[in-house]
């Protein structure tokens, strides 16, 4: 008993000769919201879609909760997955796209179920456009429907806000952090770690079809910390004023010439002033700041060179 | 396994396609029975003339006919069905579920049997008013021959629209699917095979061949040729079924 209700260890993909998704192993507990990222071609849909049970792999194993997964995946009641393009038939409106799911699972009352996840993603379920008339957004939004029809336990979103408006986006990842609200699992891929960080609780970074990070929320908002740094003649004389005129408590002095500010309440200009004033001189001062996005290219960035 | 059928059976019952070609095919009968009224040639000796056919001998003659038309629309009906899913990516929905590509295999079998059903269906009606309207005969003959040929047809037919079904999922390709469909219609292997037999000799398996057994006339009151057209029938069904099956069970999808 590994407490993970998806593992997988040693996953490994190939397309002929090419590997897509080498050895990755990774653990996923109920309850998380797993983020997934990687480049363009990093093999973050062949890794969704091992797990989702449409691909297999060529070696490896996966776990559903502690059973290895043969050629049945269904160890979960649901498994809610959009990967790639939504799976819809062009010829149907988003009405009779999601009844024909709801017939799949046997539900009852089925009108009052694609009607209440239609408007959960903002569709409009009178609407009797087909859907190969849909822009690509609403595409996505129905996507995400089929996949939430009969709440599943498990749910894979590769990339799923592709194509949405700015409010789409915002709305999407509420969606999903209410969906967790409700003890669902969610497995989320995107481009951008930016994006992912305002809703994941822990993140893979998928190089190359290696996973060469998992990182979980707080330590990834340790790596990416903004902080001041300062130098001076003397550390201890500057730490007092600093304490005293600008209310900074939260810093580290890393050497007796070099310390850190980690309040945000201060700019790099209101330090040189009472610095200067209170006769410290100031060597050199800087705002570290490293985005999400730096980070994250930084990563693969070195993976990169160390594979050339 | 029934929710998968259920939902099959729901896309079945609301497709235009189906109804269009079934309406097509009822329309080319009526018209191909007009046709011969016009060319009726005296039939001198042997044969029996259209007009003077029940319907067993009308259906025979019809179903012996190459190119099948009815295998044509069988092939269209099956490779249409599995492909628009296929295409749509629709399984990507319910793949998760239970022995989901099992059972949406054998859904997709058992929708295509309603099909060939319906086909045969049509065509006996069809034939039934031509006849009646040009040539003034509706007789249907022996009621238990009539019944043993068609349901030996209609499991011969239901085992090519899994053949084609099969070809379908291997080719992935509509296109593929279809010329293959045809040429196999068309009877055109069971030629081929027919004419290497005749150099060779003394063997005769190309009768055992699918479309063959099916463009060939049988006498449905003989016991051979009755074996004959069951054992053909559901050892194809039983072998394309179970490789259909097993090619989805293993098959990566997108
Ligand atoms: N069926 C396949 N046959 C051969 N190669 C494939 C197949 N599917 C994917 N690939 C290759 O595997 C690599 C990874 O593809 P994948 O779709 O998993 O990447 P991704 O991380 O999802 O990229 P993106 O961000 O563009 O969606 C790509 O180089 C792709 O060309
Ligand atoms: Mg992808």
């Amino acid at each position: 008993m590994t407490g993970a209700i998806i593992e997988i260890s040693q996953l490994t993909k190939q397309f002929k000769s090419k590997e897509v998704v080498h050895k990755a192993d990774l653990k996923i507990v109920k309850g998380e919201i797993f983020g997934l990222i990687g480049q363009n071609g990093a093999g973050k849909s062949t890794l969704l879609k091992m797990i989702g049970g449409l691909m297999y792999p060529s070696s490896g194993e996966i776990h559903l909760f502690d059973h290895a997964v043969g050629e049945n995946h269904a160890y979960f009641e649901r498994m809610g997955l959009l990967i790639e393009d939504p799976g819809l038939f062009p010829h149907y409106s988003a009405y009779e796209n999601l009844d024909l799911m709801a017939i799949s699972y046997g539900l009852k009352d089925r009108s009052k179920h694609i009607n209440e996840l239609l408007k959960l993603v903002g569709l409009d379920g009178s609407n009797k456009t087909k859907v190969k008339n849909y822009s690509m957004g609403m595409k996505q939004r129905l996507g995400i429907a089929i996949a939430l029809m009969g709440s599943p336990d498990v749910l894979i979103l590769d990339e799923p806000i592709n194509g949405l408006d700015p409010q789409g986006i915002s709305e999407v990842r509420k969606l999903i952090l209410e969906l967790n609200k409700t003890g669902m699992t969610i497995i989320i891929s995107s481009h951008i770690l930016e994006e992912l960080s305002k809703v994941a609780t822990k993140y893979a970074i998928l190089h190359h079809g290696e996973i060469i990070e998992i990182n979980s929320k707080e330590e990834l908002l340790l790596k990416c910390e903004v902080r001041i740094e300062v130098e001076v003649d003397k550390a201890s004389l500057a730490i007092p004023i600093l304490e005293e005129h600008l209310n900074i408590n939260n810093y580290k002095v890393i050497s007796d010439r070099t310390l850190y500010v980690y309040d945000t309440h201060v700019e790099n200009h209101q330090i040189t002033k009472v610095l200067v004033e209170n006769g410290v001189s100031v060597q050199s001062i800087m705002k570290h700041k490293q985005s999400l996005e730096q980070y994250f290219l930084k990563r693969t960035r070195a993976e990169g060179d160390s594979h050339d | 396994m029934i929710n998968l059928f259920k939902m099959d059976l729901h896309r079945f019952k609301n497709n235009k396609i189906m109804y269009l070609l079934l309406v097509i095919f009822s329309a080319f009968e009526i018209f191909g029975i007009f046709m011969m009224k016009q060319y009726e040639q005296p039939m001198e000796q042997g044969g029996t003339s259209v007009s003077s056919m029940n319907a067993s001998d009308f259906i025979q003659l019809v179903l012996s006919q190459t190119p099948s038309w009815v295998l044509m629309y069988v092939t269209v009906f099956s490779v249409y069905f599995y492909m628009s899913e296929y295409n749509s990516g629709f399984y990507k929905n319910y793949i998760s579920m239970n022995n989901a590509r099992m059972y949406s295999v054998i859904s997709k079998i058992l929708i295509l049997g309603m099909f060939t059903l319906l086909m045969l269906v049509t065509m006996v009606i069809s034939d039934l008013i031509g006849r009646t309207i040009f040539f003034n005969n509706a007789a249907i003959g022996d009621w238990g021959y009539f019944v043993k040929l068609l349901v030996g047809q209609f499991l011969l037919h239901w085992a090519f629209s899994i053949l084609v079904l099969f070809i379908s999922i291997v080719s992935r390709s509509m296109i593929t699917s279809l010329v293959i469909g045809v040429v196999l219609a068309l009877n055109v292997p069971g030629m081929v095979v027919g004419a290497l037999e005749s150099l060779v000799g003394n063997i005769n398996l190309s009768s055992y061949l699918l479309v063959n057994t099916i463009v060939s006339t049988k006498d449905f009151n003989n016991m051979n040729d009755v074996i004959h057209v069951a054992s053909v029938a559901i050892i194809f069904m039983l072998i394309f079924s179970y490789i259909a099956v097993r090619y989805k069970v293993k098959e990566d999808l997108r």
